[in-house]
């Protein structure tokens, strides 16, 4: 290893000790001032008032988490104003790395939303139990028939949900299939899908790595999916078709057009 | 039904249910990983090929160890073989 990698490798654990204090602190300081403000908004507002606010909290508190990372990693948004327009949505976003949950705070920020997540975010302590609060869903702990039910109702009150339909990180920019469970909810539903591309995740944080690494990360929020141009596609048609979108997408996003 | 009869009309069940390019019907793909289906599209692949074959297949177990193309031929096949198909080839 030359002297100019050693110094560079020094560099990066420097840069990320300080983000990483800074999360933490940050963390310590959000959480429980955001708790107590729930908690005391809670005494006097209805049970739904309060998951919205919670709900609306982590989007801010994940929304902090990225702009913490800018002077590191430089994040560009793409959104699209004309899905201001539209209602509760099911948001399908690609899946490259652990910061993505973090990442669609910012395009979902006008709405309120819940997360699709797997078994192991329930299990963070503290995390864990804003998540349970917030309603997102577990998608490993119930059958099908329990997940599409509890999805429409929230869909019905005018959450939408983010999923990553991928079910896991996929290895590199390869995306891998998509599970049609959120696709079926939709055309039940009725509800517009909207399609999220993250790139340039993959680079920043390695899989099974922690440690970070600077570079940029292109977010493009495409335009919604309305239920007139999906109704007649089966199930799997539409995982295809939405897949497709985003294939498209990250190929210009990765430089591959 | 012969062998080939099988294989065809397996790919016109993935072909109509799940319009899946011919050209992408080889027997080696993996249902999951190479032609994408997830577990609740089994479901509908199940439903489709009972009414393409007129069979009843939902309750066997031999299903749950289906991973390719090739093992579905495989397994229409050994019903075949054991009468379970019916005899007019439709």
């Amino acid at each position: 290893m030359g002297s100019k990698d050693k110094l560079f490798n020094l560099k990066l654990i420097f840069l990320n000790t300080t983000q990483y204090v800074i999360y933490v602190l940050y963390s310590l300081l959000a959480i429980p001032l955001a708790t107590i403000y729930v908690m005391l908004k809670a005494l006097f507002s209805a049970r739904r008032s309060t998951h919205r606010r919670v709900r609306k909290l982590i989007g801010f508190w994940a929304m902090g988490i990225s702009f913490i990372t800018l002077p590191f990693v430089k994040v560009r948004y793409k959104s699209n104003e004309a899905n201001s327009e539209i209602g509760a949505c099911i948001y399908i976003c690609n899946h490259r790395s652990f910061l993505d949950g973090f990442l669609v705070a910012h395009p979902c920020r006008r709405r309120e939303v819940v997360q699709v997540v797997n078994v192991w975010p329930f299990k963070i302590p503290v995390i864990g139990v804003i998540a349970k609060v917030a309603g997102y869903l577990n998608v490993k702990a119930m059958p099908f028939n329990e997940f599409s039910s509890i999805a429409k109702s929230l869909i019905g009150n005018g959450v939408s949900i983010v999923s990553f339909p991928e079910g896991t990180r996929s290895k590199g920019k390869a995306m891998g299939s998509f599970h049609g469970s959120m696709f079926r909810i939709a055309l039940e539903v009725g509800c517009p899908i909207v399609p999220i591309c993250i790139s340039g995740n993959e680079k920043v944080l390695l899989r099974g790595n922690v440690m970070m690494r600077p570079g940029e990360i292109k977010i493009h929020e495409l335009p919604a999916l309305e239920w007139n141009e999906y109704k007649d596609i089966a199930p799997f048609q539409l995982k295809i078709k939405v897949r497709n979108m985003i294939i498209r997408e990250l190929t210009v996003m990765d430089g591959g057009v | 039904m012969d062998k080939q009869r099988i294989v065809e009309k397996v790919n016109q069940v993935f072909e109509e249910s799940f319009e899946i390019e011919k050209n992408e019907l080889a027997p080696e793909k993996k249902i999951f990983d190479d032609l994408g289906l997830d577990s609740l599209d089994i479901v509908d692949l199940v439903v489709a090929l009972q009414q393409k074959f007129s069979i009843k297949i939902r309750d066997d177990e031999r299903v749950r160890n289906i991973r390719s193309l090739k093992d579905i031929y495989d397994y229409i096949t050994k019903l075949g073989e054991e009468g379970v198909l019916p005899k007019d080839g439709k």
